[in-house]
């Protein structure tokens, strides 16, 4: 490419004001039709008003944007720094056509949004809520401050650090860093922390209790109590396994399980054996004070 | 009107506008607020809540403040509760109620419900009732599911606005089709987010304050039965999120997490478990690497 003096070249700027229109408005239309189409050509536009001067060029680049684009707006912003790289050197007469550019587009677009919700919904994001929740639920407000800092400057940093590796990189850098192995190496690190804060929060969380009473010669067996000798908290961990297994290996879908759940506490605490006593409540084998509060004042 | 650097001034007007009606209704809300114990959410209230429910689904945020911040019911449920005085209730109520969304994963423009409508309108209507965090889970997700219905006339309606940017790209107009990316579709965002949840605030919140009175006095196993919900609920919101990581040989860390949470009987905390889970993360990804885990994302 070094004949290319009299071209057109992108300024730094340029890119990453491409980054930031794409960072505040990848989701500003989201829609049916196209999904995230016109924020990847409102990305695009100083780029286009850079390379292009020609009113038809400008016509044909905005009309070649405005197609249906949908992935993960942090992971895939990869895809946007490799298309811009295209974009220059087409605009400097390299031999890469519409079909070229749209088949980077649609062609890493899926493959980035699965692995990017991975990372960013499905990982970074459920971790750091974590550990925000079982703050707040303890009643420090630390915990949405703490969340709100960590997400929002984990992702922007990730999205541009992938931005800017796919201008510099191009197509065949994306692929490459697809191949790597290296963020599949980070979804299982991540996988390992997200369940060990995970148990953390159904220790935390997750309140089941029996309240079933089996007499014999005038002594009570309280059943929560004989769970708990074997193991303290059984009951709560083989209700959550229960749960896992049914949204995950029964497909139940979770509005059923919804109602189902609700309806089975509404007749717990129907008081058709009697009022339901506080002791009966199992996690005040670990706290004590778990019993049900003082109605809420009004 | 071509200038190069209206993007930047864009931004600047984004921020500026976002940056301004957080900090109005940080520091108006309260001053307007609860008096005495229990907060009345007043109109001026419910409009601050209308407004954080917006913007929770624009870009103005830098996008990511949007989706990943203020969309949460743990964010959410904070700011909420300094516009109504009680900020400690407010993030108590929100993380209960994001445990259940902690699954919550939107992809491909689907969404199986609203955590944010249940965090603003659900954690202001539960202040408002004076429900605690436990109980309000439930009512929480009643406002999430109704919630979905803004997602999905905002993904069909913008549609429309595509077309319109294609007539701007067919004139050459790279401004126009820049602006209809956020022009009318936000002005369509905000008209069918603020509005109703300002409406469900300001007209729900006595509903649901007497009711719960009703049912303090006539059934008042009812609401034994919510709070004994709000201790089964959170699996639900737990399994949803399992389903993405608890699998292949990590899932002995859920294990170990929780065991280690018995054996302290809560006495660890989270900040505690994730410098134990990070050490872990590193050993299992030296030694033992990828082996056994589903190749993620389908390539």
């Amino acid at each position: 490419m070094g004949d290319m003096d009299s071209g057109v070249k992108l300024e730094r700027s340029d890119v990453v004001r491409s980054f930031w229109l794409w960072t505040f408005f990848s989701h500003a239309n989201y829609n049916y039709e196209r999904l995230q189409g016109t924020a990847f050509a409102h990305a695009m536009t100083p780029i286009i008003r850079r390379l292009y001067k020609d009113p038809e060029q400008i016509k044909a680049a905005l009309k070649r944007h405005l197609v249906f684009f949908n992935t993960e707006p942090n992971v895939g912003g990869v895809i946007h720094g490799a298309v811009i790289a295209m974009e220059e050197q087409r605009a400097n007469g390299a031999e890469i056509d519409d079909d070229a550019i749209n088949s980077v587009k649609s062609g890493l677009m899926g493959p980035l949004a699965g692995v990017g919700d991975t990372i960013s919904q499905g990982t970074i994001t459920p971790i750091l809520l974590s550990i925000g929740i079982s703050m707040a639920a303890a009643g420090n407000i630390l915990g949405p401050i703490l969340y709100f800092v960590l997400e929002i400057g984990i992702m922007l940093s990730m999205a541009y650090f992938f931005w800017m590796q796919g201008y510099d990189r191009g197509r065949d850098g994306v692929t490459s860093l697809l191949r790597s192995g290296l963020l599949d190496k980070v979804v299982t690190g991540a996988s390992v922390l997200g369940n060990m804060v995970l148990g953390a929060l159904t220790y935390q969380f997750v309140h089941v209790f029996v309240t079933f009473t089996v007499t014999i010669d005038q002594s009570n067996f309280e059943l929560y109590k004989l769970l708990n000798s074997i193991l303290p908290g059984l009951l709560p961990l083989a209700f959550i396994v229960l749960t896992w297994w049914l949204v995950t290996a029964r497909r139940v879908s979770p509005i059923l399980l919804l109602g189902i759940y609700l309806v089975v506490a509404m007749v717990g605490a129907y008081p058709i054996f009697g009022e339901v006593a506080c002791p009966s409540i199992l996690n005040p084998f670990f706290q004590p004070d778990y019993c049900v509060p003082a109605p809420p004042a009004v | 009107m071509e200038r190069v650097n209206y993007s930047r001034r864009m931004r600047l007007v984004a921020l500026a506008i976002s940056a301004g009606s957080l900090v109005a209704m940080l520091a108006v809300g309260p001053a307007l607020g609860a008096d005495g114990e229990n907060p009345t959410a007043g109109l001026f209230q419910a409009i601050l809540v209308g407004l954080g429910y917006y913007l929770s689904n624009s870009p103005w945020l830098a996008g990511q403040g949007g989706f990943f911040g203020l969309y949460r019911p743990l964010v959410a449920g904070f700011l909420v509760g300094i516009i109504f005085g009680q900020p400690v209730e407010g993030a108590q109520i929100g993380a209960a109620i994001n445990i259940l969304y902690l699954g919550f994963i939107s992809a491909g423009g689907s969404i199986p419900a609203d955590p944010s409508v249940a965090g603003w309108v659900g954690t202001a209507l539960a202040l408002a009732g004076g429900l605690d965090a436990q109980s309000a889970i439930a009512l929480g997700v009643a406002v999430g599911l109704l919630g979905t219905f803004v997602f999905f006339t905002r993904m069909s309606v913008d549609a429309v606005f595509a077309h319109w940017a294609d007539e701007r790209a067919e004139a050459g107009d790279i401004s126009g089709v820049a602006r209809m990316n956020w022009l009318p579709p936000q002005v369509f965002l905000f008209v069918i987010s603020f509005f109703p949840a300002t409406l469900a605030v300001y007209l729900g919140a006595p509903v649901v304050s007497d009711a719960i009175a009703w049912l303090q006095t006539n059934l008042p196993w009812f609401l034994k039965g919510l709070q004994i919900a709000g201790g089964m609920l959170p699996a639900i919101g737990l399994a949803l999120n399992m389903r993405f990581i608890f699998r292949g040989p990590v899932v002995a860390y859920f294990f170990i997490g929780y065991i280690l949470s018995v054996a302290a009987a809560g006495g660890v905390n989270i900040v505690a478990i994730g410098i134990i889970g990070v050490a872990l993360a590193f050993l299992h990804v030296t030694f033992v690497g990828n082996r056994g885990m589903q190749q993620s994302g389908g390539m």
